[in-house]
């Protein structure tokens, strides 16, 4: 300020000053959250705070934060804390920058009121970001910690004014991406908000998600269990498919959550990002011979196929582990990234790059269960398919499936129901389809894997593959069966029809009707796809005007 | 002690290990076959085995109990 100034100026200039000097005192206070004991308690239990968290997703400095001097506020007239006990009313809200593209965040904040969701924070600043994360077309990710609503404002009937968070999520779907962190607790009815994501990672130990918290569960059932046993990744990410991958802290859960968009374009009207490449298109893929048995009977574990298809390189992996479970040190750095890695393993799904562009891969997983399609599988499948088709990124098949699990048990679990979910989801998929019949293709399990029925863009086969409504042992069962029984032998005769049958089990009838496109060396299946992606770039799908379908749920 | 269970019904196709072979974790001790796949089931951990309670040939449901690894 000017010392020299007419003195109606200075005294102004003191206000103005004591002014902003207010603003950055409301503002540090709130910056500070729930103060630094309950910011030690927060790090004692292994969690970052929730702006620690927002600098890790953020790139440098690219955190703009809305709402910032927000405090919950009264509510019928009821007693609350005074406004610094509740800085930003527990939910840090904001947009910064991921790889470069705008993202917006709603990040609870344990350390003011354990991060319940308080009248404010909820019908003003998260509202406000699935606004304006919808206005701009952007995705949107809720790194959760929260014991969720906040009772002392919710209790009573003004509860029938809530809960548009979820059909703002219904319209957000398909849309622009949305993912949920889980890093802490997330009991009741916020547990939808994760049920409504498209990826959740899942924090090992601190993070847990379920529609009654432990106590509600106890007062209304009597049932006595842990938020922990009832909802932890343990649960999720193993058993009931709602999270996806189970980590071990917090860095590597924003991490994925970084990864995990890398592959998507910010909304439905863009494609996903491409990614330069050193990694040459015409490779050829090494070492199939020694990965894969000629014999389709026996097993393997198809996610070193898929690092060996991808490329290698790209983005760094920030400390991301391989894929849980057995790794490939020999293609450790490939762009492969698996979603679900830990429920439903006899299919796998995740992301990859080909020549740079993003691809959704649906691979059956021999390793586990054979590769049969049993229900969790068939979901899996369809979620991620429709996952793909939404935001433009083409999908891969490798195909080794001996078909749909048979049986009583597999019939009361509705297998019919889960597996046309599968069909649906790939006939309803309309971008670029590519199709490689590895080893096995067998009954619907060689339709929902996108067989020549469901509009492959390519579709080729190694020269192994059986593509077939059964196998020979069971055609003979069912087509020679009086044959067998009346022979002198009837187990060499088996063995002779199904010797026959066998031979007509082969690729090459299929290429001889033209209805697969080619029969490929196992070497060139790298280039092979990205031409396929190449010649489909383009690819635009006109369908009668409906509603919506009605996909089997 | 560590009960390995069958994953999906099935028959026995072979059985690998014995009682009292030391395994490592991913060691395969049964091997099913089910809808014409064999389906190796590994041990979940190293250990020993101390028991194999399917013989080849024998029919498996879904969570039976294939062998105890201790």
């Amino acid at each position: 300020m000017s010392a020299d100034g007419p003195g109606t100026r200075s005294t102004s200039a003191g206000e103005f000053e004591e002014k902003v000097k207010e603003l950055h005192q409301r503002k540090g206070r709130n910056l500070a959250m729930g103060g630094p004991e309950r910011i030690a308690k927060q790090h004692e239990r292994g969690k970052l705070t929730a702006r620690e968290r927002i600098d890790l997703l953020f790139d440098p400095g690219s955190f703009v934060e809305f709402g910032l001097l927000a405090h919950q506020q009264s509510m019928r007239g009821n007693e609350i804390d005074p406004p610094e006990k509740t800085p930003a009313d527990g939910v840090v809200t904001g947009h910064g920058l991921i790889d470069g593209r705008q993202v917006w965040v709603i990040a609870y904040d344990f350390t003011v009121m354990a991060g319940s969701m308080g009248a404010v924070g909820e019908a003003f600043k998260t509202s406000r970001v699935r606004e304006l994360a919808m206005r701009y077309r952007k995705p949107i990710v809720w790194l959760l910690d929260s014991a969720g609503a906040r009772i002392q404002e919710a209790a009573g009937s003004t509860f029938a004014g809530s809960g548009m968070l979820f059909y703002d999520q219904v319209q957000m779907s398909g849309v622009v991406p949305q993912v949920s962190a889980m890093l802490g607790p997330c009991a009741a009815g916020t547990a939808y908000i994760p049920g409504l994501s498209d990826f959740v990672p899942m924090v090992k130990g601190t993070s847990s998600m379920s529609l009654g918290g432990a106590r509600l569960v106890k007062a209304a059932t009597g049932e006595d269990v842990t938020d922990h046993d009832m909802g932890g990744s343990q649960v999720h990410c193993y058993e009931s498919g709602v999270g996806d991958n189970e980590v071990d802290n917090d860095q590597e859960c924003i991490a994925q959550v970084r990864r995990f968009l890398s592959y998507l374009p910010s909304s439905n009207l863009e494609p996903p990002p491409w990614v330069p490449t050193e990694d040459p298109s015409d490779r050829d893929v090494e070492g199939l011979d020694e990965l894969v048995p000629a014999n389709p009977r026996q097993a393997y574990d198809v996610r070193k196929v898929i690092r060996r298809i991808a490329d290698q390189g790209g983005p760094a992996g920030e400390g991301l582990r391989p894929a849980a479970g057995r790794g490939d040190s020999l293609h450790s750095n490939s762009s492969w990234f698996e979603v679900k890695p830990s429920w439903a393993k006899n299919l796998v799904v995740g992301f990859c790059r080909m020549a740079g562009h993003a691809v959704g891969v649906v691979a059956n997983q021999p390793l586990f269960k054979g590769g049969i399609l049993d229900v969790d599988a068939a979901d899996k499948a369809a979620r991620f398919i429709r996952l793909c088709d939404a935001f433009n990124v083409p999908l891969l098949y490798l195909m080794d499936v001996p078909g749909f699990l048979v049986g009583s048990g597999v019939e009361k679990e509705g297998i019919i129901r889960h597996g046309a979910k599968m069909l649906y989801a790939t006939s309803e998929a309309t971008v670029p389809k590519i199709t490689v019949v590895m080893r096995k293709a067998y009954g619907a399990g060689y339709f929902v894997m996108c067989g020549k029925g469901y509009y492959p863009d390519l579709i080729v086969a190694w020269p192994f593959a059986e593509i077939s409504v059964m196998g020979p042992e069971g055609a003979v069962n069912i087509i020679f069966n009086k044959v067998v029984e009346a022979a002198e032998n009837p187990a060499e005769t088996r063995a002779q029809l199904v010797e026959r049958i066998r031979e007509t089990i082969s690729p090459y009838v299929a290429a001889g009707w033209a209805m697969i496109d080619d029969v490929i060396d196992p070497a060139d299946t790298r280039r092979v796809i990205i031409q396929g992606l190449e010649q489909a770039r383009d690819k635009k799908v006109e369908r009668p005007w409906r509603k919506h379908g009605n996909i089997p749920v | 002690m560590t009960e390995v269970k069958a994953e999906l019904v099935g028959n026995v196709w072979k059985v690998v290990a014995a009682p009292g072979d030391k395994v490592e974790e991913d060691d395969i001790l049964v091997i099913l076959e089910s809808m014409k796949m064999e389906i190796p089931v590994v041990a979940p951990r190293a250990g020993t085995v101390k028991e194999i309670r399917v013989k080849e040939t024998d029919v498996v449901k879904e969570g039976q109990v294939l062998a105890v690894l201790e």
